[in-house]
């Protein structure tokens, strides 16, 4: 993703993830950097987000080990015959997903990187430490 | 969240911004509606079904929690409803529906009900209420 100046629409993101903690959480880290961001719980809502007129997505942070009848590979090689304006991000887990977003934060609006990685996993960590038995 | 603000925030719902737990499964719906009241400066968490509500429910207890009623999954509107009736009875909820009676949702315990289609305008006018009445 390249440089934004002040007057350009708020680049967006569409996160995807099965794991509801994880992918608020991403979410929230990147709503801090300034993107827009949407959310997607499974591989069949992002296609639904994709060709949604309304949301104009920019780039795609995939937890390819989602759940739902097609995998993040799926979505990628879809985007790559019919999106191809669009940049995929495939993660193999909250850490890789975290550091991605952490990259994002770094390239994206503000161009900066505000807060480690570490913060994101930091701040899961507690969330599923908060969890009742 | 404002990028003034510190991140990452405290675990859950316990930062300073009124927190609202969105629950439906049309994504649209779901993120027009969460950014609506994200504008108007509310912490929400957007989940897609009850279970996801019912996993956030387990990590923090929000100010306020919205929900469509017809929704895939283990359990409908109505009996997450139930649920939450029975663990945080004194959570506000919000049910939306285009299909519901409000008497229904109301004599089953929800704060407020809110017909679809409806206006996000006529969402925020209802979370304002709901929040000053529960404080």
């Amino acid at each position: 993703m390249t440089s934004t100046s002040p007057d350009d629409p708020i680049p967006s993101v569409l996160i995807v993830d099965a794991d509801i903690i994880s992918r608020h959480a991403i979410a929230d880290y990147l709503r801090h950097c300034s993107y827009a961001v949407v959310e997607a719980a499974t591989i069949e809502e992002a296609f639904v987000a994709l060709q949604e007129p309304k949301l104009s997505i920019d780039v795609i942070l995939c937890d390819v080990s989602g759940e739902g009848s097609k995998s993040g590979f799926e979505l990628a090689s879809w985007v790559r015959a019919n999106r191809p304006d669009l940049e995929v991000k495939l993660a193999g887990g909250t850490e890789m997903a975290a550091e991605t977003a952490a990259e994002l934060c770094e390239s994206g609006p503000h161009l900066r990187r505000p807060y480690d990685p570490a913060a994101v996993i930091d701040y899961i960590t507690r969330l599923r430490a908060s969890r009742r038995a | 969240m404002s990028s003034t603000e510190v991140w990452p925030p405290p675990a859950g719902c316990d930062d300073a911004r009124r927190c609202i737990l969105v629950v439906e499964d049309e994504l649209l719906i779901r993120f027009m509606l969460s950014d609506g009241l994200r504008d108007e400066g509310y912490h929400v968490i957007e989940a897609c079904n009850a279970d996801e509500a019912l996993t956030i429910l387990e990590t923090a207890v929000p100010d306020l929690l919205i929900s469509d009623v017809r929704m895939p999954g283990s359990l409908d509107g109505l009996e997450l409803l139930k649920v939450v009736r029975e663990t945080l009875a004194g959570l506000p909820v919000i049910l939306i529906s285009g299909h519901l009676d409000p008497a229904t949702a109301i004599g089953d315990g929800a704060t407020q009900f809110i017909a679809k289609p409806y206006l996000i305008e006529t969402v925020v006018r209802a979370v304002t209420n709901v929040l000053d009445q529960a404080e």
